[in-house]
């Protein structure tokens, strides 16, 4: 017990969460009657003051390096946790912005969006933080029901309500098969906690029985990264959740199934051969496995976007192809690829958050999500052309754009390890993105309008945001080198246990 | 003799098992699959019975059998539309899906022979529920709370779609 209370300490980004979740229910109960522009500024505004005071705390324990388990050994409060609870904040933040000026959630009560986003931030905390297979799967549930959940938010939305029955139908199935696999996983090993698997692989060759076993887990890691061939709910899932949400799950849940993908293999699977690189155990050769699934994911992501008219249906396509690119990043076996997953995290964050709130600003006056409904833009707004193009040119990985030092991380990483022919279809990869990326813009600068063009208006909110989210795109490469320090964190990662 | 009868009726409530599970998939009458399932979920309590995991059968019973397939059947059953609905289901792409579930199958069979588990008697089985509870509030403190939040949310999920779906029509 005492040690419950201990680790409460280092517990407070989750536990503001908590405790704003439960007053945002009361807080939506009490101003059920009110007027629903008022009922929904406060509540937006209790979100807001919670996600930020977690924010502020989970950059504070940033600083404290020591690593720790906390829980009996159920979470490990280490680097790396440590860099992804200020990644999850930040997400929900902007989501959080992003809904109050979506136009699809205009006209809808939110209390129950806004404490399933408290929710699952807490639940992408616990997720990368676990070190227990019971964990492990207990937080991943969580974030799957909440997002769920907020998929099918407009419930008179046909598309809205398909979206998310698809997405239910297919978590099932790969939350049911990774289950599968932690329990065959928990028989070979006798033990729950990822120190001990590692400790019983160490001392037994289990082979392709084990392969086995790892393939079922990847199928519910890559359903949360939405790596193929895991990935056919992705485009659906997107196009059809309000605008808001199919943001956060662009970054949140993937951020967190990286998370859950280094604990995992790089822990579980995988002892440390010096110099910061790890080998795996047990007899099994996963690193193949991930590299499979890093170049599938990657090409069927970039090549199926080429074919996109649907904006968010591109951007899906297109987020599955960076969960390739990052994919290779964890076949490096080292800290380094560590280290490279969570660099393009970060940077991601902004570029795919920029690119989502352009679609939702523009969807406020075209009311489409057509490519061809953005013919004429540059004309009639400069500004969201140009910080679209901003986040366009870093998700291709331009310099000098944010985007170009996270692709410089994965293929240093890459290239580092020797696997130089991964880093060769990755460049392919990079060359096959710029085309649909490209094609965006051409249609935003070049092409000419057919009918009315009303002007777009900005309100402070807008403007804040977009500056919220191109500065980081811009700056980037000033932050060149400083991002050496998540090493120091990551390193940390095996010290534990 | 004795182990002899234990045998019988494991392999008895096996093919009980099996059996039901099948027809919940092929039955093509609603009802009768929910009822299918009810024999399924028993006969799995029992398999927990013969692990020794007896506060694990209790609640499978109670849970499954009492709670979930009621709800399940009572859903179904006491729906005011029943005469309009189609409570029929058809299995489509069936040459498909029985090639990958007998894949699989081979592959688990291969997997638990060549796998060295590592099983260890542990003698008579005594009551489970008492260090079962000193787990869940001790080294499992952390999870029995997130399972809450879990709840929590899905209550809340159901509440919201029973009530849009009433509200706006």
């Amino acid at each position: 017990m005492s040690d419950a209370l201990q680790s409460l300490s280092r517990f407070i980004p989750e536990l503001i969460l908590m405790g704003a979740l439960a007053v945002v229910i009361v807080a939506d109960l009490i101003t059920q009657r009110r007027p629903l522009k008022s009922s929904t500024d406060l509540l937006n505004g209790i979100t807001l003051v919670g996600l930020f005071a977690a924010l502020v705390t989970s950059w504070q324990a940033l600083g404290t390096v020591e690593a720790q388990s906390l829980f009996a050994s159920m979470l490990a409060d280490d680097g790396l946790l440590g860099v992804f609870r200020p990644i999850f904040c930040l997400t929900s933040i902007v989501v959080l912005l992003l809904g109050m000026r979506s136009k699809e959630l205009e006209g809808v009560r939110l209390g129950e969006m806004l404490a399933l986003l408290l929710t699952v931030t807490a639940a992408l905390m616990w997720m990368a933080g676990s070190v227990n297979l019971v964990m492990i799967y207990l937080s991943l549930e969580t974030v799957s029901v909440a997002s769920y959940l907020m998929v099918g938010y407009l419930s008179s939305d046909r598309l809205s309500n398909e979206a998310s029955l698809k997405y239910i139908l297919f978590g099932a199935v790969s939350t049911g098969a990774m289950l599968f696999g932690l329990s065959l996983l928990y028989g070979m090993t006798g033990t729950l906690d990822l120190y001990g698997v590692r400790a019983a692989l160490a001392e037994g060759a289990f082979g392709p029985g084990l392969l086995f076993v790892l393939i079922l887990i990847a199928a519910g890691i890559g359903f949360k990264i939405a790596a193929a061939p895991f990935h056919f709910w992705c485009p659906d899932v997107y196009t059809g959740a309000p605008t808001p949400v199919t943001a956060f799950l662009s970054v949140g849940p993937k951020a967190a199934g990286f998370a859950v993908l280094i604990r995992f293999f790089y822990l579980g699977m995988a002892e440390p051969a010096g110099g910061g690189a790890l080998a795996p155990v047990g007899g099994a050769d996963w690193q193949m496995l991930l590299m499979m699934l890093a170049v599938i994911t990657m090409t069927l992501g970039n090549v199926a976007a080429l074919l996109q008219t649907n904006v968010k249906r591109l951007l899906a396509y297109s987020s599955i192809a960076h969960a390739g690119t990052m994919l290779m990043a964890a076949c490096v076996l080292s800290v380094e690829g560590v280290q490279a997953i969570a660099a393009y995290l970060a940077i991601y964050l902004f570029m795919n958050l920029g690119a989502f709130a352009v679609v939702i600003l523009a969807h406020r006056v075209t009311g489409s999500f057509e490519i061809d409904s953005y013919a004429g833009f540059w004309k009639r707004s400069p500004l969201l052309t140009v910080a679209m193009g901003i986040f366009l040119f870093s998700l291709m990985g331009i310099p000098p754009f944010a985007g170009f030092l996270a692709k410089w991380y994965v293929f240093a990483a890459v290239i580092n390890a020797g696997l130089g022919w991964l880093a060769v279809i990755g460049v392919l990869n990079a060359a096959v993105a710029a085309f649909y990326y490209v094609k965006v813009l051409r249609v935003m600068v070049i092409d000419q309008e057919t009918g009315p063009t009303p002007a777009l208006a900005f309100s402070r909110l807008d403007l804040a945001l977009l500056v919220l989210l191109v500065v980081p795109n811009v700056l980037g490469l000033l932050f060149w080198g400083s991002l050496d320090r998540v090493t120091e964190y990551s390193q940390t990662l095996l010290e534990l246990g | 003799m004795e182990s002899m009868a234990s045998a019988a009726i494991f392999y008895g409530v096996a093919a009980l098992v099996l059996g039901s599970a099948l027809y919940v998939v092929v039955g093509k009458n609603l009802v009768h699959s929910a009822f299918a399932l009810v024999a399924a979920f028993f006969g799995v309590a029992v398999f927990y019975v013969y692990l020794g995991a007896d506060f694990l059968a209790g609640a499978q019973v109670l849970i499954y059998v009492g709670g979930i397939l009621t709800l399940l059947l009572f859903g179904v059953m006491l729906t005011n539309r029943i005469y309009n609905l189609n409570l029929r289901s058809g299995a489509i792409q069936v040459v498909p899906g029985a090639l990958s579930a007998g894949l699989v199958f081979a592959l688990l069979v291969w997997i638990i022979q060549s796998v060295d588990w590592g099983a260890m008697d542990v003698g008579d089985p005594g009551p489970t529920s008492e260090s079962i509870g000193r787990l869940l509030m001790g080294d499992y403190l952390l999870p029995f709370e997130i399972a809450s939040v879990l709840l929590l949310i899905a209550l809340m999920g159901a509440a919201m779609l029973v009530r849009r779906r009433g509200g706006s029509s």
